[in-house]
């Protein structure tokens, strides 16, 4: 790989963003794992496969919110993206039925809270 | 498409759950009104307020509305569907919040990839130091933030970055410490495993400040995730140029390398840890020297916290001047607390400096998971000390905690209720203390040994009223003689309870009597008969079987058998086993 000039550098940091617009983040930090949620990122990376969804799948640290992993940040455009809590194989299927198909927020998981 | 979404969640936990009753009620109201394919109404798991009756809050104008009343639903939904209309009587003002500059990119980004953290600003604060501010101005601007030592002494990390620099050595090292070793304290763990280059960064920079060309992480083996990211971390940075020779097309150079602790607190202290990675046995040594004189093979050494070296970045791309807006006139910046214990939402919570405990776990973490009064709050783990309800208004920094007699610590902080003894507490702080003294010095390895047995004493009811004078003497000789910072502060929780829960220890020594039902030798479990309903639940469920008799004639315990684990008292439905 090339060693970075401080002008690479400015150009990664100020390059526009060619994400795609929807993603799922899973919190894979020691206390996100030890809630199950490695079970959960492998079934979002193989569900989203089998139905052939277009939303990326990642990984992201721990927000600080221990006490409802595992953690799932959910954003699908025109939704407000909210992180849902305790999510299990279960909680993940209505995630991507209702939130990803369907456009709608799944009730009683969602862990709204501001920070 | 919906335009709008309503979240509901009933926050008052002491009556029935009303979340449903109210998310069908706005229902009907939308569908009567027609409203229903422009607003989705969701019920929330937590909503990020308590103890405020229904709270209503509405996406995506992120604004709460506290102690919902039925009337009210109208109001709110007109006022949604507005530009940007409030009702003003019902809006929810926060006392306290999170202010985040050390977990700024936990949770969002994804950590095992460089180009994630490039492009939320990281590496950026490197670009300018190397490039724009040069050694005295970056130390200068670290000067202005005011930032000091997260890993709880709370030394002025400009000042240790400035003796390293003027001293004239050829080799100089910087350290990153993330021995982290205080029971329920995990902050540094999540920093390194939800954002390890922000500390890759921050140690660059510290080794450029003081002209170091030689780093390590000290990270104990305990954490193996922490470890592997911030291994797969500094490969990517080398991968870039951040690290090895010539960084950013500068003519600095910084080589980076993991050295894994073994399992030992005392490691975490400065000077342990040094002759650890000299690969020596990691016992302390007395000070001064400093490690910023002599520190790592008898050379310059700086050795900063995980978390001081997050916030580094932030300081040098928003200024020194910017930092130092945030805190109280003595600390500067935010605290990260692992907020532990009997409290609802257990967590990291980082705040700036003078917040109020009582704002950390009641507002933010929501008051205790049994819903039974907070006792206490414990910081700084097994050097702090205990910190009684009445005084959690104190707002958080160095000096305010170090009155109380505890201390900032790293940032545990553990929320204890009334279930809670404090005579066991201490016991078990101290006994963590006494398994971890190195051995080296007296003062520690004796009096901590005899301090425990005052303390096993008092516990199991054989204390006298002479033994509380004779923990406080030990206590203090402790302090003034030991060697590390581990002796000195290991009779802080002793101290700290003696000092506001003497009343406690008083019950245990003249009235042989537990208040909180946890000291095993001072309680004793036994039937009601009145209550008991001779389902003869705790008959089966006793592992010892110590209780006797059958459905008709009774059960009663048979003390001599007891072993006083309690399962009786839990499994009974009707509360009718009496604990005193």
């Amino acid at each position: 790989m090339n060693k970075l000039s401080p002008a690479d550098l400015d150009k990664m940091s100020k390059a526009p963003v060619d994400k795609p617009k929807d993603w799922i983040k899973v919190g894979l930090s020691s206390c996100g794992i030890a809630a199950g949620a490695e079970d959960v990122f492998n079934f979002f990376v193989e569900e989203v496969k089998k139905r052939n969804l277009q939303i990326e799948i990642k990984k992201c640290g721990c927000t600080g919110m221990c006490y409802a992993e595992p953690l799932v940040e959910v954003s699908v455009e025109g939704l407000p993206s909210v992180i849902y809590g305790a999510v299990n194989k279960e909680v993940a299927t209505k995630i991507l039925e209702k939130h990803v198909i369907s456009k709608m927020l799944v009730n009683d998981y969602i862990f709204e809270v501001s920070i | 498409m919906y335009t709008k979404v309503i979240l509901v969640k009933d926050t008052d936990l002491k009556r029935e759950d009303k979340t449903r009753e109210f998310y069908t009620r706005l229902l009907d109201y939308l569908r009567e009104a027609s409203l229903h394919e422009q607003i989705q109404v969701v019920r929330v798991a937590d909503i990020g307020v308590y103890e405020q009756g229904l709270v209503v809050k509405v996406l995506p104008d992120k604004v709460t509305y506290i102690n919902v009343q039925d009337e009210d639903v109208k109001k709110i939904v007109d006022a949604a569907l507005s530009d940007g209309k409030i009702i003003e009587d019902l809006v929810f003002k926060p006392k306290a919040k999170q202010c985040r500059i050390v977990l700024r990119n936990c949770g969002k980004i994804d950590p095992e990839s460089i180009e994630d953290y490039i492009s939320s600003g990281g590496y950026l604060a490197l670009k300018k130091v190397l490039g724009e501010l040069g050694q005295q101005k970056l130390i200068d601007e670290i000067k202005i933030s005011g930032i000091r030592g997260r890993g709880g002494a709370g030394y002025p990390t400009w000042m240790k970055w400035n003796f390293a620099r003027e001293m004239n050595s050829a080799e100089k090292f910087v350290i990153c410490n993330a021995d982290e070793g205080d029971p329920g304290a995990y902050m540094d763990r999540s920093v390194l495993e939800g954002d390890p280059h922000s500390v890759i960064e921050g140690l660059i920079i510290a080794a450029f400040a003081i002209g170091a060309s030689k780093g390590y992480f000290y990270i104990r083996a305990e954490y193996p995730l922490a470890v592997e990211r911030i291994q797969k971390a500094i490969k990517q940075a080398y991968d870039y140029g951040l690290l090895g020779n010539n960084i950013l097309g500068s003519p600095f150079n910084l080589d980076i390398d993991i050295r894994l602790g073994a399992g030992a607190f005392v490691c975490g202290e400065e000077t342990a840890l040094i002759s650890s990675i000299e690969g020596k046995r990691g016992t302390p040594h007395p000070r001064p020297p400093y490690p910023s004189v002599k520190g790592l093979w008898g050379k310059p050494t700086v050795i900063n916290n995980v978390e001081t070296l997050a916030n580094i970045p932030v300081i040098i791309a928003k200024g020194g001047k910017w930092f130092a807006q945030i805190g109280t006139q003595t600390s500067k910046g935010t605290k990260v607390f692992a907020v532990t214990g009997k409290v609802k939402n257990s967590g990291l919570v980082e705040i700036a400096m003078g917040a109020t405990l009582r704002e950390i776990v009641m507002d933010i973490c929501g008051g205790t998971l049994s819903g039974k009064p907070i006792k206490a709050v414990q910081t700084g783990g097994p050097s702090g000390g205990v910190i009684p309800e009445n005084l959690l208004d104190t707002p958080v920094d160095y000096e305010n905690l170090q009155k109380l007699g505890s201390i900032m610590g790293s940032g545990g902080m553990i929320v204890m209720d009334e279930d809670d003894c404090m005579v066991d507490i201490p016991k078990f702080y101290l006994g963590f203390c006494v398994e971890e003294s190195c051995g080296k010095c007296a003062p520690c390895r004796i009096g901590g040994f005899q301090m425990l047995g005052y303390l096993k004493k008092i516990s199991e009811g054989r204390g006298i009223p002479e033994d509380l004078g004779q923990l406080r003497r030990i206590a203090q000789s402790m302090q003034k003689a030991s060697l590390c910072g581990l002796g000195q502060t290991a009779s802080n929780p002793v101290l700290s309870t003696l000092k506001y829960f003497e009343d406690e220890y008083n019950e245990h020594i003249l009235n042989k009597r537990c208040p909180a039902g946890k000291c095993s030798s001072l309680i004793t479990y036994s039937i009601i008969e009145d209550k008991c309903k001779r389902c003869g639940i705790c008959f089966t469920n006793c592992p010892v079987k110590a209780i006797s008799g059958g459905k008709e004639e009774g059960y009663s315990v048979i003390q001599d058998k007891c072993i006083k684990c309690g399962r009786c008292f839990d499994v009974c439905k009707f509360k009718a086993i009496n604990k005193k």
